[in-house]
């Protein structure tokens, strides 16, 4: 600044002391509004940080989880990464986090697509509800639109399989595997490789089971053979899930549904022919068993009373020895003697007395050659 | 003072808000990053996080999904190794796992490109593999002449080994068979066959039942009549058994045979004389001796 400015300057400020008081005024007025900006900025500041840790809480709504991806990494590991739903959550705001939101529900379940035939919504809701399956008889199988599987005997035939699964690796299951070339995540891209598994393991196991096996013979084995099979899968392609139930449907194809049931019919016909017959064999042998039972106790019983009764005249013998051995012939005559009356309330009698003459006595006896008939109804000999 | 350090604060934020945006970049968990160098590929980045970067244009940024991407060819015929012809469908499940060698194969990185050329390639492995191999080699009772899970490898392997000839950046996770069939016109001869099966089968089981209906119904009365045989047996020996026993006790009655035999004698008179038995007799019988002394009966008989 040159020597004249600043005299001029002096000159000024102690010149004009109106223009001056002008001057101080506003940059009073200045001031204050320079004040009342910067509260309200600060005021702003302030809510802008409550806004911003405010909209920092969400909700994970009923029907999905959530995971919270910290500069796109997400927070957590194993199950502890999924937020349940229903609770809230607080996390910091983008771009340094990221609530990604899957439509998740705890147990997940798919239907296989290769091996059953084709049917409209209509036939589908009427099969589920009632059972009754679309006509196919004299049609033939369309590849274009039908499924079906091939039995190890070449055979033709319908399976499917509904499989129950929950994700055990959120990690493997959500963050590896995508139904679409969006950035979305959801759980369609490992529901579509659960799928995948369970029509391979449907197609893989029915290649080595008989038709027989699979519609009625082994229906558990082959069950529990294709559930093996997509276990196997699920750990060898890194699904991330575990499988709950995996239940099978089989069919014959019903152009040969009529043939089929004649089958069944034939089948459960044979199976009542055995049962009948094994029935009659536990008769047989239950009767048997209770002869033989029979039979052995009847002699069990008669060698106890053969040798009671043995038993009982040797003692009657040495008890009665001594009197016998005294006088035999009384001995007889008073047996026969007492013995005679028990005879005689038993038997017919007939008495003979001796003839005057002392001649013997002429008897004839009267005796039918056939017996009379009413004799023998009544149990004769 | 106060008032000018705020105004520092605030602007300090904001650069340091504006520095981070211009140099720094996010990588998510599911992307794969290639970092390009005025354009030249320069580095990948796969694992998610924070990274630096130099600002546009010098560094530009391509992101991919470096998740696992499935889908299946077409259900197509295929002429196996003994001339008979199999319709089949394979499903494969993909990812980008080198993304800087992926990014210029591909027009900007289009995954549908990429999936396009895969299919070309599954579908030659899938013929040429499949060619190889029998119908039994698909289907089979013995598990071990199957070959499914052999026949799958080739296929995964061969388009594998196609990939990394061509490097394409992209890895096969998996691959399996989705889908066999017969062509049309052989299922009917198939349904033909099963139908002549099943009536034979009908046949069989009706027979079959009676014929071991009447098997375990012989086998049973051979059973039954072995049993009530031993029972027998048994029963003999036991007879023999009490006989030996009483046999014992004979002894006894050799003290006076006489004795024994006039009480045996005894007692088969009395079992032998039942109500059915008529005995005729005159006085010369105990106890009608008596009579013998009485006066004669002028019209006895």
């Amino acid at each position: 600044m040159s020597e004249h400015d600043h005299h001029d300057h002096h000159h000024a400020e102690h010149a004009d002391p109106p223009a001056l008081e002008t001057r101080d005024a506003g940059s009073q007025a200045l001031a204050e509004a320079l004040h009342s900006s910067f509260a309200i900025v600060k005021v702003a500041m302030v809510l802008l940080v409550v806004v911003i840790l405010g909209a920092g809480f969400f909700r994970v709504n009923p029907g999905e989880k959530a995971v919270i991806l910290r500069f796109g990494k997400p927070v957590g590991e194993g199950q502890k990464m999924l937020l349940s739903s229903g609770k809230f959550y607080w996390s910091f705001p983008y771009p340094i986090d990221e609530v990604v939101r899957i439509p998740i529900s705890e147990i997940q379940k798919v239907t296989s697509t290769a091996g059953w035939y084709y049917m409209t919504r209509e036939e589908e809701v009427t099969y589920e509800t009632m059972g009754t399956e679309p006509a196919g008889n004299g049609i033939n199988l369309d590849p274009r639109k039908d499924s079906y599987v091939i039995s190890a005997d070449r055979n033709i035939i319908h399976t499917r399989a509904t499989v129950y699964y929950r994700i055990e690796d959120p990690l493997a299951a959500i963050f590896h595997f995508t139904a679409g070339t969006n950035q979305q995540f959801n759980t369609g891209g490992i529901s579509n490789a659960v799928q995948n598994a369970a029509n391979n393991a449907l197609v893989a196991t029915a290649a080595r089971f008989n038709v027989d096996d699979i519609l009625t013979l082994d229906i558990a084995g082959f069950q529990d053979a294709v559930r093996h099979r997509l276990n196997d899968l699920v750990e060898r392609e890194h699904l991330g899930v575990a499988v709950d139930q995996c239940q099978v449907q089989s069919e014959a194809p019903r152009q040969l549904a009529d043939t089929f049931r004649l089958v069944t019919a034939a089948r459960q016909s044979r199976d009542k022919s055995i049962q009948v017959a094994q029935g009659d064999q536990n008769r047989i042998l239950s009767e048997a068993g209770a002869q033989a039972v029979g039979i052995t106790n009847s002699a069990e019983a008669a060698r106890n009373r053969y040798v009671t009764s043995v038993q009982s005249e040797a003692e009657a013998f040495t008890r009665l020895l001594p009197q016998y051995e005294s006088n035999p012939l009384l001995y007889e005559e008073l047996a026969l003697t007492k013995t005679m009356p028990e005879i005689f309330t038993n038997v017919e009698k007939i008495y003979l007395p001796q003839r005057a003459d002392g001649r013997t006595r002429e008897l004839r006896l009267m005796l039918n050659r056939e017996p009379p008939q009413n004799s023998r109804a009544a149990g004769g000999p | 003072m106060k008032k000018n350090a705020i105004t520092i604060i605030i602007a300090a934020i904001l650069l340091v808000i504006f520095v981070l945006l211009l140099f720094t970049f996010q990588v998510r968990q599911s992307e794969v990053v290639v970092v390009s160098r005025f354009l030249e590929p320069k580095r990948t980045i796969n694992e998610p996080g924070l990274y630096l970067k130099w600002p546009w244009p010098i560094d530009s940024i391509n992101r991919f999904d470096q998740r696992v991407q499935t889908f299946e060819d077409k259900f197509s015929e295929t002429y196996l190794a003994d001339n008979s012809i199999m319709l089949a469908s394979v499903y494969v499940g993909w990812r980008i796992s080198d993304a800087k060698a992926f990014f210029p194969k591909f027009p900007g990185g289009s995954a549908v490109d990429a999936q396009r050329q895969l299919e070309t390639m599954l579908r030659s492995a899938k013929l040429e593999s499949m060619g190889r191999h029998n119908l039994a080699d698909f289907v089979n009772s013995d598990p071990s002449k199957l070959k499914f899970d052999e026949i799958e490898k080739e296929i995964q392997d061969s388009v594998q080994a196609q990939l990394a000839k061509n490097n394409y950046g992209i890895t096969i996770e998996f691959l399996g068979i989705k889908r066999i069939g017969l062509p049309e016109s052989v299922t009917q001869s198939v349904f033909d066959r099963m139908k002549a099966e099943r009536t034979k089968y009908i046949t069989d089981a009706q027979s079959q039942g009676e014929a071991q209906a009447a098997k375990i119904k012989s086998a049973a009365e051979r059973k039954a009549a072995d049993l009530v045989a031993d029972a027998t047996a048994d029963a003999t020996r036991i007879q023999g058994e009490g006989e030996a026993e009483a046999a014992k006790m004979l002894g006894v009655f050799q003290q006076n045979p006489q004795l024994a035999v006039f009480n045996l004698q005894l007692e088969a008179l009395k079992n032998s004389m039942n109500q059915k038995s008529t005995l005729i007799f005159d006085e010369r019988w105990s106890p009608f001796s008596i009579f013998q002394n009485l006066p004669a009966n002028p019209t006895g008989k």
